[in-house]
């Protein structure tokens, strides 16, 4: 699994979803999320989803990750249909493939920005000098290795969001799903989390989804999908894409 | 890997001070319950642990040393007949009315009638050897201190023992009597004290020593194969004065209250340390499903949970050990009858770990609500 996504055909989506339907039920109430939604994200891009909030995006993104199935439809992960695996098989390829950013941080009070970034590599069965290793490299990477001493209580709300990315990225996952990456956070630090996702999905060829409505985040994505009422309804290139990818060709068909 | 458990238990240690003191307390609580219990029936058997005999020999079927009748001097030579035996001692009971200088109404004693020899096996770990002495004075009787109250009388005063004149010639530590107070006199006393036709000069036990390095209890089986001197029951020291503390505890209806509070102890801990536990993994709860988000296995949550409730009781047992040394110390210098073998607070401490541990898998359920998928909403 991992060769093939460490050397993705370009022509081949990292992220397939056909005809995901996916209703919820509220007293007798049952409301469609997702109606019959058909996607493919390519691998290496930034893939921007928005859309207003209750139409579905946040959902298509849980399920696109394995946390939710899907209550109809197909969805493949590096080529791997998640529809069937157990709840035991989902967390062993997230663990393996998949880094996570939410709109919360997220981080644990008691440890310092770099035992932030360890934890969730010291269950991948690495060795510890290339955890400890792997931690301070991603840190380095969001610009944080001066501060990766201290606890999140010292740190302000960019730093913890960096932190964040950095405890995904150490991972060094194919694949980056992040929930409103910007919105708790003020316009400076928003453009420096914006700058670094953009970043990792350019330098490490990781397919980036992400899903927002922070209009700063349309310019930097490779593909941005508006969504409304559980469907796509544009799928466009934004105009002004700072560096054009070298996959961005491809990845629009 | 990242001590998740211990650290969290450190910087957010207010919140799991309840947890801490809860199992603290329990284990506090269940050790002070078996000191005081064992300390308080195990004075229904200070004659025996007070003296240095192996054997006891007595009226057959006797549940408690205290309810010894007389028996027939015949036994003490049964039990020097026997090779291990290698000394043989009466001892006197006498149930007692006592009337002080001082106005204390009727009180019931226990006289023991012991030789005052200075090799003698009874009470001679309860009795200094000068104090020993003084009972060979006729009518020389000795309490314990912590009696002179109830007796109404100092040491040097005279009172009387069912009608006959008595003197007080010392006190001592480590005699103090259940359901009644001991009066320690010598063999000579005790049998001018006794006005119960019954007894007739008979005494109520004969304690043996063996030859070094015999075991007791062969000898005592030995010895309890026959009944040609008469009808005698013989009991190692150990197995009498456990069958005595036993009878009390259980006679009092004690053990069954013991064993209720015990019960009470352990539900109440378990249910703050619970709370405790599971307002914590509540509180963390966002961070953990943020952790399975990225793959960590539900069971390696839970085991960081369990390590949680691990330290809590860990913290909370050293808590228990600490101030039970102190408030033991305090009671022993208080004679406040308490006694605590290894393998009981080793019992108790693990009742208390137990209490943390089942508290843990309690919180370990509260896990099911770090779910991911709501991270996103």
């Amino acid at each position: 699994m991992a060769t093939v996504a460490a050397t993705p055909p370009s022509n081949t989506p990292a992220l397939q979803a056909k005809d995901v339907r996916k209703s919820f039920v509220s007293g007798r109430l049952q409301s469609t999320v997702l109606h019959d939604l058909t996607l493919d994200v390519h691998a290496g891009e930034l893939t921007l989803i928005s859309g207003p909030s209750g139409c579905g995006k946040s959902t298509l993104l849980a399920i696109l990750s394995g946390l939710q199935p899907a209550d109809t439809g197909q969805v493949r992960a590096l080529g791997q249909d998640l529809s069937g695996l157990s709840m035991r098989a989902l967390e062993a390829f997230r663990l393996q493939h998949t880094g996570f950013v939410f709109q919360g941080f997220n981080l644990f009070p008691a440890l310092t920005a770099l035992e932030q970034v360890e934890l969730p590599l010291s269950y991948m069965g690495l060795a510890k000098d290339v955890v400890r290793k792997r931690a301070m490299d991603s840190l380095e990477e969001v610009g944080l290795t001066p501060r990766m001493r201290l606890l999140p209580a010292e740190l302000s709300g960019g730093e913890k969001q960096r932190v964040a990315i950095a405890r995904a990225l150490a991972k060094q996952p194919e694949l980056l799903f992040a929930d409103e990456p910007t919105s708790a956070l003020d316009a400076a630090n928003g453009q420096i989390v914006i700058d670094i996702l953009h970043r990792i999905a350019r330098t490490h060829g990781t397919t980036v989804l992400c899903v927002s409505h922070d209009p700063r985040l349309v310019h930097h994505a490779d593909r941005v999908l508006a969504m409304e009422d559980g469907r796509i309804l544009s799928d466009h290139v934004p105009p002004t894409a700072s560096v054009p990818s070298p996959l961005q060709a491809e990845g629009l068909g | 890997m990242v001590a998740l458990a211990r650290k969290t238990l450190i910087h957010e240690w207010r919140r799991f001070v309840p947890a801490i003191l809860a199992v603290g307390f329990a284990g506090l609580l269940q050790l002070l319950q078996a000191a005081l219990v064992l300390g308080i029936f195990g004075s229904a058997s200070v004659y025996i642990t007070g003296s240095s005999a192996d054997l006891w020999a007595g009226y057959p079927g006797t549940q408690s040393v205290n309810l010894g009748r007389p028996i027939s001097e015949d036994v003490a030579m049964r039990l020097r007949m026997d090779p291990d035996v290698v000394k043989v001692e009466p001892f006197r009971w006498v149930d007692a009315d006592w009337r002080g200088p001082r106005d204390t109404g009727g009180v019931s004693v226990f006289v023991s009638g012991i030789d005052p020899r200075p090799d003698g096996m009874m009470f001679s770990r309860a009795l200094p050897q000068a104090l020993r002495a003084r009972l060979n004075e006729p009518g020389a009787v000795i309490v314990d201190k912590a009696d002179l109250d109830s007796l109404g009388v100092n040491i040097g005063d005279t009172a009387a023992i069912n009608g006959q004149r008595v003197r007080v010639v010392g006190v001592s530590s480590g005699l103090r009597a259940l359901g009644g107070v001991n009066i320690v006199a010598s063999l000579e006393t005790a049998r001018v004290l006794d006005i119960d036709p019954v007894d007739a000069g008979r005494m109520t036990y004969f304690v043996a020593k063996l030859r070094h390095g015999v075991k007791p209890k062969a000898v005592a089986n030995r010895i309890n194969g026959s009944n040609a001197f008469g009808p005698y029951t013989v009991w190692t020291a150990k197995a009498f004065a456990r069958e005595s503390s036993l009878y009390w505890m259980f006679d009092t209806g004690a053990g069954a209250g013991v064993l209720f509070l015990a019960g009470i102890v352990f539900l109440v801990g378990a249910v703050i340390t619970s709370q405790t536990l599971i307002a914590a993994v509540i509180g963390s709860i966002r961070e953990y499903a943020t952790l399975n988000a990225l793959g960590v296995g539900r069971g390696s949550l839970r085991k960081v949970v369990m390590e949680q409730a691990f330290w809590v009781g860990a913290l909370g047992l050293i808590c228990s050990i600490v101030i039970g040394l102190i408030l033991l110390e305090i009671a022993r210098n208080r004679s406040v009858p308490m006694e605590l073998h290894p393998l009981t607070a080793i019992v108790c401490l693990a009742l208390s770990m137990a209490l943390a541990i089942v508290s843990g898998l309690a919180s370990v359920r509260s896990l099911r609500r770090a779910d991911p998928a709501s991270l996103l909403r």
